[in-house]
């Protein structure tokens, strides 16, 4: 039985621990990725949010053995792309971050949301948050910073 | 790896199952809450022969490590089915969680299993010395107890291809996303001409396991809407009668309330 290995923000990486360990808690223990946020640890709130193979998942909700070969990105990882910036200057025109405790996994459920469907309308934007909490929003702006970043990021999903 | 082995194929798995003590992960979501440490977890998500949506003559055959995500995108799982599944969490873990893990958790409270009851499903459980065949309806023993040994696995869930299309569904929650059942129903008929050939309704969250009793269904078959109509108190009474609901986040009465609302509703939905 060897090491877990799989892709971390692009880099290939061998995890020495047990296969029963939280995704959330290596990720943010052992690799330091501190922009995972943990909120509930069950699946409730999506602060945890990151991307397993481009799909968005809950890291609360993954035993290291299921990302055996997989490749995982948190908010550090994507924070270099364009399709990340757009995401970032929209959320700001707009006031869309408060406390910002779970702008990191909005921020990845938009990207996975708008990878899925690039212009969305505001059922799909609700649909695709409906994993993600917010205690401060209210959640308007937030949906109005998705419709400015499918539109000023026009061609890039 | 320690606490683990990642299955490459279903001979893996199940050669794994039958030597090892392991209890199968299929996408986690119900296991991780609870988390608990001396386990070896036996991962599915690379077994291809699991990760499959088919049909054969009489079945959609879904593969148990197939994820609700991948349930919704198929053109060949019943609308009925994806119904239930759209209604699971949110997407994070629709695109994680999987079919086999939804019924080997062995709740009452499961979405996709109360079709799979309604539907008259059957599983496919594998072992390294074989395979055999149930209905969903008897692999449920109680609550969390379920008819699976300790070498097999859930590989495939069988769903009829016809049969589904004149449906009901509900799922009563305290909220739209991230929903656990409070109350889920499923009714199917099927007519023909003026004539019920067959009628099927479940009940989920409600007893230890989903609550379907072909028995009281028997009352309304063969007969046309009209003799239906005079038999409906008769009908919505014995399920009064037969209905035990369990007290949890709610009462017992308020899930019985729901319940005979939702049996009514679908009565008249269909025109009885």
């Amino acid at each position: 039985m060897g090491n877990i290995t799989f892709t971390l923000n692009h880099k290939e990486v061998e995890y020495t621990g047990k296969a029963t360990d939280r995704l959330l808690d290596v990720l943010r223990d052992t690799y330091h990725l501190t922009g995972v946020k943990c909120g509930c640890k069950e699946g409730e709130c999506g602060a945890c949010s990151v991307l397993m193979d481009g799909e968005l998942v809950n890291s609360c909700m993954v035993a290291m053995g299921r990302c055996e070969g997989s490749s995982i990105v948190t908010i550090e990882g994507f924070k270099g792309t364009k399709r990340f910036e757009v995401i970032d200057h929209a959320y700001a025109q707009v006031s869309a971050v408060q406390c910002g405790y779970c702008i990191p996994g909005m921020v990845l459920a938009t990207e996975a949301l708008l990878s899925k469907v690039p212009h969305p309308t505001d059922a799909d934007i609700r649909e695709g948050l409906s994993g993600n909490l917010c205690r401060c929003t209210g959640y308007n702006a937030i949906v109005r910073a998705i419709k400015i970043a499918a539109k000023e990021g026009e061609g890039l999903w | 790896m320690v606490n683990g082995y990642v299955a490459a194929s279903l001979a893996e798995a199940l050669q794994i199952r039958k030597e090892q003590d392991v209890v199968p992960y299929g996408g986690g979501t119900d296991l991780m809450i609870e988390a608990p440490e001396n386990v070896s977890y036996l991962f599915l998500h690379k077994v291809p022969e699991m990760r499959q949506i088919v049909e054969d003559a009489d079945y959609i055959r879904i593969g148990g490590s197939c994820t609700f995500t991948e349930v919704l995108a198929s053109p060949l799982v019943p609308q009925l089915m994806k119904e239930a599944v759209s209604r699971i969490a949110a997407p994070a873990i629709r695109n994680i969680g999987t079919m086999a893990g939804n019924i080997g958790n062995g709740s009452a409270k499961a979405d996709s299993v109360l079709i799979e009851f309604v539907a008259d499903a059957k599983l496919v459980l594998s072992s390294a010395d074989g395979q055999r065949i149930v209905d969903i309806t008897d692999f449920y023993k109680g609550r969390k107890q379920l008819d699976l040994h300790k070498d097999e696995l859930i590989t495939e869930i069988l769903l009829p291809k016809t049969g589904l299309d004149n449906y009901s569904y509900k799922k009563v929650g305290a909220r739209n996303a991230l929903a656990i059942s409070r109350v889920s129903f499923a009714g199917i008929i099927q007519m023909d001409g003026d004539v019920i050939r067959h009628i099927a309704v479940a009940f989920g969250a409600v007893e230890g396991t989903v609550v379907r009793r072909r028995e009281l269904e028997k009352l309304l078959e063969g007969k046309t809407i009209a003799e239906a109509k005079e038999l409906k108190e008769q009908f919505v009474n014995s399920y009064e009668e037969a209905i035990c609901p369990i007290r949890g986040r709610v009462s017992a009465d308020y899930r019985k309330k729901v319940c005979m609302k939702l049996l009514n509703r679908f009565l008249e939905e269909k025109g009885i």
